[in-house]
């Protein structure tokens, strides 16, 4: 287990660099003095119970939340709309308005700069484009069906093969298994495994779901109100680093496989 | 019918102001405003009541004013307090009218006066409310000819549209601007009781028939166009209140619309089992 001793500069490079991070919401202190920092093509994860500001920091990542003091630097820029072309984005499954029938297509098409004032027309160009993006998630065949009318892992894949159509260097994924049943989440996992490999991306990603974690993430951020521990996997996830950041007892479980498996009752 | 200047006016308004609100009407309902709007045109009263207190001979102006205040008190309670937007509407809404009312009352102002705001009625329209009309048709043509995509992301979620670029607060408030304009220059038509249904009937029928965006805006503005005039011409012909005449005609095409889709429900599983 690692203590993070607060660090002097940051890396001109990083994807995401992060120092030093205080937020308060409400007068609740929710991020209090946040370090860390994510090297390109990692796979890094966010782990922490409710309220311990896992949202909250990849909000000030994305520019969506002001904070008192620190600093987030994106590729070693402060202005984060200057690299936003840069950043791919998966929010928390959201509700969808079932008044409003946004296509899948007509979804896509939003974020393309050529639909701009028309996204309706259909160009043969980017009808393949946006095709394209949905093959890579394997739901190529909900093209023209409603968005609020999928279900809420067809919603998600949809929702990752927006965040891909401009092509971005950072990926940033808010509880992406949320909403996804559970015979999809194996595939769920390959699928952002697959695209990460595929694009080199450099994906930071929020989950409440610990095996997802397990398998995917390359280094593990702890987070309650500061980073608590940090490492690869297999050794931040063990009962006494999650005890620190969940405050609550973990027992390591064992799966078929033989390395330990922590899981948080 | 046509050859009465006021019923000319009258006719021009609903041609302009239907489609308008049907429009508007999509985003609204996608947005969950539609007890906005109603807080709006409630609010309205007050409006009302200091025209005639303050002697204009037609109230638009006192009525603009108050519209937006209300909406900009939606705002701003909402950012100062703990309150849900429900209760917040709640409250301006039924505090406004009785205001209204008392103010109205205590003027001694005949019921069959109020009469003409509550339901609507096509002498009011003059030419400064075609002139409005217009004008806000060209602004919300112009807007969404120019940020529609931008504005449907929003539509579907702010966070996702801010961080693809979108200038949220900018669009949120020229948003809610002209929707506070629209149904206040449309209770003149309509009547305070009945202008949301002009926001929330057409869309409702369009959904009926939509299976993308496309065809909800395009079938929304034709229902929200058809029950204008339809309303329009039944109310000079029947001698009725303008706005509930619209109203009942754009819940006759909702009726038709939710017709056809039950109707085509009974194919359509095979439709989509071959997809």
């Amino acid at each position: 287990m690692h203590t993070v001793a607060p660090q002097v500069s940051l890396d001109a490079r990083a994807p995401v660099a992060v120092h030093d991070l205080h937020v308060t919401l409400g007068g609740v202190p929710v991020l209090r003095g946040v370090n860390f920092q994510v090297p390109a093509g990692k796979v890094v994860a966010l782990i922490g119970p409710n309220g311990s500001g896992k949202t909250t920091l990849l909000r000030c990542l994305l520019g969506l939340q002001k904070f008192s003091r620190g600093e987030v630097r994106l590729f070693g820029q402060p202005d984060l709309a200057a690299v936003a072309a840069r950043v791919g984005y998966v929010p928390q499954r959201f509700e969808l308005e079932r008044s409003f029938v946004l296509s899948v297509r007509e979804f896509l098409a939003l974020r393309l700069k050529a639909t701009r004032h028309w996204f309706w027309q259909r160009h043969q160009h980017t009808d393949e484009r946006l095709r394209a993006a949905l093959e890579e998630v394997g739901v190529e065949k909900l093209f023209d069906r409603p968005l609020a009318a999928l279900s809420g892992g067809q919603i998600q894949r949809v929702l990752i093969a927006f965040s891909l159509l401009h092509k971005p260097d950072l990926l940033l994924l808010d509880e992406p298994m949320a909403g996804v049943d559970l015979p999809g989440e194996q595939t769920f996992y390959d699928v952002i495994a697959g695209i990460q490999r595929r694009h080199h991306l450099t994906v930071v990603m929020v989950s409440h779901d610990l095996s997802m974690v397990y398998r995917q993430a390359d280094w593990v951020y702890a987070l309650n109100g500061i980073i608590c521990c940090e490492g690869p996997p297999e050794k931040v996830m063990n009962a006494d680093s999650l005890k620190e950041a969940y405050g609550i007892h973990v027992t390591p479980y064992h799966h078929h496989h033989h390395h330990g498996h922590p899981h948080v009752h | 019918m046509f050859t009465e200047p006021f019923m000319q006016r009258a006719m021009l308004a609903a041609v302009l102001l239907a489609p308008l609100c049907a429009l508007l009407g999509v985003f609204v309902t996608a947005r969950r405003m539609a007890f906005f709007s109603d807080t709006i045109s409630h609010g309205a009263l007050i409006g009302v009541a200091l025209g005639f207190l303050l002697g204009f001979a037609e109230p638009t102006v006192p009525l603009l004013a108050v519209s937006l205040l209300i909406a900009a008190a939606v705002f701003w309670l909402r950012q100062h307090t703990e309150l849900t937007t429900d209760t917040i509407m709640a409250l301006l809404l039924s505090g406004s009218v009785a205001l209204g009312v008392i103010i109205l009352s205590l003027l001694k102002i005949r019921p069959g006066e109020i009469q003409r705001y509550l339901f609507g009625d096509i002498l009011a329209i003059g030419p400064g409310e075609v002139g409005l009309a217009a004008l806000l048709c060209v602004l919300v043509a112009t807007g969404l000819l120019f940020d529609l995509s931008p504005f449907s992301l929003l539509t579907l979620n702010e966070d996702l549209a801010q961080v693809c670029g979108v200038p949220v607060r900018r669009m949120n408030f020229i948003f809610v601007t002209v929707l506070t304009l629209a149904v206040a220059v449309s209770i003149r038509l309509l009547g305070i009781l009945l202008v949301t249904a002009l926001l929330v009937i057409p869309p409702a029928a369009a959904r009926n028939l939509s299976r993308n965006l496309r065809q909800q805006l395009l079938w929304s503005v034709v229902f929200g166009l058809a029950g204008g005039v339809g309303g329009m011409a039944a109310a000079y012909q029947f001698d009725v209140p303008c706005g509930p005449a619209i109203v009942l005609m754009c819940v006759l095409f909702f009726l038709f619309s939710l017709g056809l889709k039950l109707s085509r429900r009974g194919d359509q599983p095979t439709a989509d089992a071959t997809r």
